[in-house]
């Protein structure tokens, strides 16, 4: 195990603590830890491969996902007055335990890519990317709050770009800039939505916004 | 050489942990701006409990004062088995099955021996540190297996051989086997979000109501066995955050020393904090408390097998 698998699979450790809260704010507090581990994994392999536009990438994250995002749903939480998610589908610790089982199923899941593919050498790189995806989808599926929605899309992108990080030589700058600014854009109208939805409906549960609503 | 350092282990085990409730309770008085008893306070407490009369219930049998003595044997023996100090040599083989199973003799025993007063408060505090237990044992046998599986050996005092090795891929497994532990010693000690051990409201305690029909010699043997696995724990916790410096420093045997103390000193602190700044969790949220204890142990098993399989 190299130092970039360390910080991923630390990265992947405050996934699934993420998901065995309830509080939202500690939710967005571990998801900054994750994001943070994740720009020190990318920060390593910029140093393994002497690759000067992923250092510049690591600034980015930090800057946009560890820190702006964050702050800027939190101010949203402010807003709209809610601090708990609380009516989950299963407990939140039963969630966090089927994650830990996804993450020993991302392992074997690693093997088998790794095998299939000689040139990378990060297989714990592979198990965090697989696992983050996997604790996202399950956050997204078991949370009924629009902000929790928001929370597992960004730890699903998170996995997404630990995978592209530990498969690849490095992306293009260009590449890499373009997701970061779409994925800001589209947090910021989902707050906007968040705040729309709270203020016409007087709830953000998703699963009761297909009865209509007559104001 | 060695006998002084066994020596050396005896009295320090007999004087350490009443110190350490000594060191909690002053500081909780500190924070909460009383000027509180002093540090040496357990002390005075034990030598006022020896001196007093001890009462009996006319429903107890001879198994209530046994199972207070048979408790201090098994955590003094304990004691020698758990290498909660660097400089602490093996007199027998410190096994992790043995201490497991000597822990689950010594909470078999506190039950059995509060049943036996006929007390309805012991009866119902019973059934919740076995409620409790149950949940917390696989939090506790996992952490200690993830720490027998990434180092080879379930020999202790082996996992706990100092050797300056810069083997990086053990520092996850000992922070989360740490970690584990820690929130397990919260439970297990009845300490604050689970229970707070400075009220006397029956219907919410849980060690305190265990213990409610001791007196006398034997409150005393009660109080020093529960400072002294207090005191074992914190040891264990403080041994797998030192061996994490020493993986990256080469420190010799009396700094590793210190360091140990420092860091069982600064555990007393974190718990008094913990006391301070929380509250008392309501019942049916107590297994979520758990539940973190046993993501953490899971985590460390998971450490520790994928350092065996990617090397």
């Amino acid at each position: 195990m190299n130092i970039t698998d360390f910080f991923a699979l630390g990265s992947a450790c405050f996934g699934i603590l993420m998901l065995g809260s309830v509080n939202l704010r500690l939710n967005l507090f571990l998801y900054s830890l994750q994001t943070i581990f994740m720009a020190l994994a990318t920060l390593n392999q910029s140093f393994k491969l002497v690759n000067i536009e992923m250092y510049f990438i690591c600034i980015f994250i930090i800057a946009l996902k560890a820190l702006f995002i964050p702050y800027f749903l939190n101010n949203v939480l402010t807003k709209i007055d809610i601090q708990y998610d609380s009516n989950v589908m299963i407990p939140a610790p039963i969630g966090m335990h089927i994650s830990i089982l996804f993450l020993g199923i991302s392992q074997l899941l690693s093997d088998k890519i790794i095998q299939s593919m000689p040139s990378i050498d990060s297989i714990g790189g592979v198990t965090a990317a697989i696992s983050l995806l996997f604790t996202g989808i399950l956050f997204m599926l078991l949370r009924k709050i629009a902000i929790s929605q928001i929370i597992g899309f960004l730890t699903l992108e998170n996995g997404i770009f630990i995978f592209g990080v530990s498969i690849t030589k490095g992306l293009p700058l260009i590449v890499d800039l373009g997701v970061l600014l779409d994925l800001l854009v589209a947090i910021m109208i989902a707050g906007l939505f968040v705040f729309r939805i709270k203020s016409s409906f007087e709830h953000i549960d998703v699963t009761q916004l297909n009865e209509l609503h007559e104001n | 050489m060695k006998y002084i350092l066994i020596g050396l282990q005896i009295i320090l085990s007999l004087f350490l942990p009443l110190l350490a409730i000594g060191i909690i309770r002053q500081i909780k008085a500190k924070l909460q701006n009383r000027i509180g008893p002093p540090i040496i306070q357990p002390y005075y407490n034990l030598i006022k409990l020896f001196k007093k009369n001890q009462i009996l219930s006319h429903d107890s049998t001879w198994v209530f004062p046994l199972s207070s003595i048979i408790n201090l044997s098994i955590v003094l023996i304990l004691s020698f088995i758990i290498p909660w100090l660097p400089f602490n040599k093996s007199v027998f083989s410190g096994d992790i099955f043995l201490l497991i199973y000597l822990l689950a003799l010594m909470r078999f025993f506190t039950i059995i021996g509060s049943i036996d007063t006929g007390s309805p408060f012991s009866s119902f505090s019973t059934s919740r540190e076995v409620s409790l237990a149950v949940l917390l044992e696989p939090a506790i046998i996992l952490a200690l297996l993830a720490l027998a599986v990434a180092f080879k050996t379930s020999d202790l005092f082996q996992i706990f051989n100092y050797a300056y090795s810069l083997d990086l891929i053990k520092i996850p497994v000992l922070i989360l086997s740490a970690s584990s532990l820690f929130l397990a010693s919260i439970v297990e000690f009845s300490r604050c979000p689970i229970d707070d051990p400075t009220t006397h409201l029956e219907l919410t305690m849980i060690h305190e109501a265990m213990i409610i029909e001791n007196s006398g010699l034997n409150l005393a043997i009660v109080e020093y066995t529960y400072s002294l696995k207090l005191l074992l724990f914190y040891g264990l916790i403080a041994q797998c955050l030192t061996h994490c410096i020493l993986i990256i420093l080469n420190l010799n045997i009396l700094l590793q020393s210190i360091l140990c103390l420092l860091i069982i000193f600064s555990l007393l602190i974190l718990t008094s904090l913990i006391e301070s700044f929380s509250v008392k969790l309501s019942w049916h949220k107590v297994p979520d408390f758990i539940a973190y204890a046993l993501t953490f142990s899971f985590l460390a098993v998971f450490a520790a097998i994928i350092n065996g399989v990617s090397l």
